[in-house]
């Protein structure tokens, strides 16, 4: 699985980050970046959590 | 893990007769002091029906966060009014999509973004996203620092004052006319028509609100006139930008649509970060350790906001209605039931946040908490409230030496008295006195 996430959309809510850690943080600036692109399978269904949670509808994965 | 097995809602599970005498919406008892109810319904069930509205009342965390996800079964055409005054006509079948769609429009604040479902959601939550750009809320940040201290001047001036009036309520609205671009000129006529009104008179309110000079009012026919002038002769400022701003697929919005988004960010936006902000600094005058700590570890105030939102979600909570059968928690509801889900509750279940009602600056977790919603109608301006509160206590710190809570506004210390909002939405002081002493000065 590979997560990216929209920089147009982002609003800085951290809910992803809250969510899986490991696998999104907030830039200095507040907003998301993806620190591991390819999703470790353990992180798999923490991301789709992050997927569904995000408000902007932000995050995809393929 | 999950709630303790139960059977399908309406059966014998145990009834206490304490949680059903009272009547969440109407009872002021439960005003003071919500959070016995809470933890008494959820200690029956997460998601629980109330026998006075048929409310289904959602107090635990992952069943509230499970409704806030799943916007295709839930509703949000009664997110602010719930069962007053309730849907226009019975709602009965096995879907009630169709009768939600040919009776939402006679619903209170049915043209309110809260209230909206997909597509039309998401075309008008993108347009109020192009209005707080991330360069707009970080020029909106460097403003606030300047607005506090200017607020902080005339507030500490004194060694005593009432800080939602003095401070909360001013620095609110004027971040949002800053956010908004409203002209200085006008800042005084704003602050002015929308300061003053009854602490219970809005959403969440029972009676019957006549909207006739009202704050909204107000602000629809300002926002009309900024729109329309700025439509006609494009200038470099803000406004033109909220003008001229457009719809994901490039159509230009209505000058309604632009106006009822503006009057939405302050609508939606001051009241609730008023509230935030007097239950963060309510801890910092009453908890001398916390308030000792935050000053010595500054890079603590981001979660120590977090746990103020958490223990005092400013919005008790917000309603769904079931568009098709659904189970939740292992509860099966039928179409058209009525759920409210309760952030308020959610934020203190046992099985989230352990000791769920201390207030612990430090909680690892704090941030888990769902006072900003979940979901596609997650409070788009969280990240305006929290900069508005980081800027506000970081202020405050800096100007006093110390601040306490002022005994002959609210008693002594082992019997304080506190006035919470009148309504079943927002939780929240009406006032808070503070006793200060200015930086520099021994404290008292």
């Amino acid at each position: 699985m590979k997560a990216a996430v929209d920089d147009d959309r982002c609003r800085g809510h951290g809910i992803c980050c809250t969510l899986c850690p490991q696998v999104f943080t907030l830039t200095d600036d507040g907003y998301t970046v993806v620190q591991t692109p390819e999703v470790p399978a353990e992180f798999e269904q923490a991301v789709r959590a992050a997927v569904g949670s995000c408000p902007e509808q932000a995050i995809t994965v393929s | 893990m999950s709630p303790a097995p139960k059977p399908a809602e309406g059966s014998r599970a145990e009834h206490s007769p304490d949680v059903d005498e009272v009547d969440f919406f109407r009872d002021d008892g439960l005003v003071a002091d919500p959070y016995p109810y809470f933890d008494a319904l959820r200690g029956q069930c997460p998601v629980r029906r109330e026998p006075h509205h048929g409310v289904v009342m959602v107090t635990g965390y992952d069943e509230a966060v499970q409704v806030f996800q799943d916007s295709g079964t839930f509703s949000s055409c009664i997110s602010v009014t719930g069962p007053f005054p309730g849907f226009p006509v019975p709602l009965e079948g096995g879907d009630v999509t169709a009768l939600i769609e040919a009776h939402r429009d006679q619903l209170p604040m049915s043209d309110q973004l809260p209230t909206l479902d997909p597509p039309v959601h998401t075309a008008h939550r993108a347009l109020l996203m192009k209005l707080i750009t991330p360069r707009r809320l970080k020029e909106n940040e460097a403003c606030m620092w300047t607005l506090a201290d200017r607020l902080l001047d005339e507030f500490l001036a004194g060694d005593e004052g009432e800080f939602i009036s003095g401070f909360a309520g001013p620095f609110t609205l004027l971040v949002i006319a800053d956010l908004l671009g409203v002209p200085g000129a006008d800042l005084e006529e704003f602050t002015q028509a929308l300061q003053h009104r009854p602490a219970d008179h809005g959403i969440g309110s029972t009676g019957e609100d006549s909207l006739t000079h009202s704050p909204l009012e107000f602000l629809y026919a300002r926002f009309a006139a900024y729109v329309q002038d700025r439509r006609r002769e494009p200038r470099g400022d803000v406004l033109t930008g909220l003008a001229t701003a457009t719809f994901p697929d490039g159509s230009v919005p209505d000058v309604a649509d632009v106006v009822r988004i503006a009057a939405n960010l302050f609508s939606a936006g001051q009241e609730t970060t008023v509230r935030l902000l007097s239950s963060a600094v309510k801890v910092i005058a009453e908890r001398p350790a916390i308030q000792r700590r935050l000053r010595e570890e500054r890079d603590l105030i981001p979660n120590f906001i977090e746990e103020a939102l958490r223990t005092e979600s400013p919005v008790k909570g917000d309603f769904r209605l079931a568009r098709v059968p659904a189970a939740v928690g292992g509860v099966d509801l039928p179409a058209g039931t009525t759920v409210m889900v309760l952030n308020g509750a959610a934020n203190r279940d046992p099985r989230r946040f352990a000791d769920p009602a201390a207030f612990d600056a430090a909680r690892a977790n704090a941030r888990h908490h769902l006072a900003f919603g979940r979901g596609i109608h997650t409070c788009p301006g969280a990240p305006l409230a929290r900069a508005e509160a980081r800027v506000a206590i970081e202020r405050i710190l800096d100007r006093t030496a110390a601040i306490q809570v002022s005994q002959s506004a609210h008693g002594p210390a082992s019997d304080r008295r506190y006035r919470y909002l009148p309504t079943f939405i927002l939780r929240g002081l009406t006032r808070l006195y503070l006793e200060f002493t200015p930086a520099g000065e021994q404290p008292r």
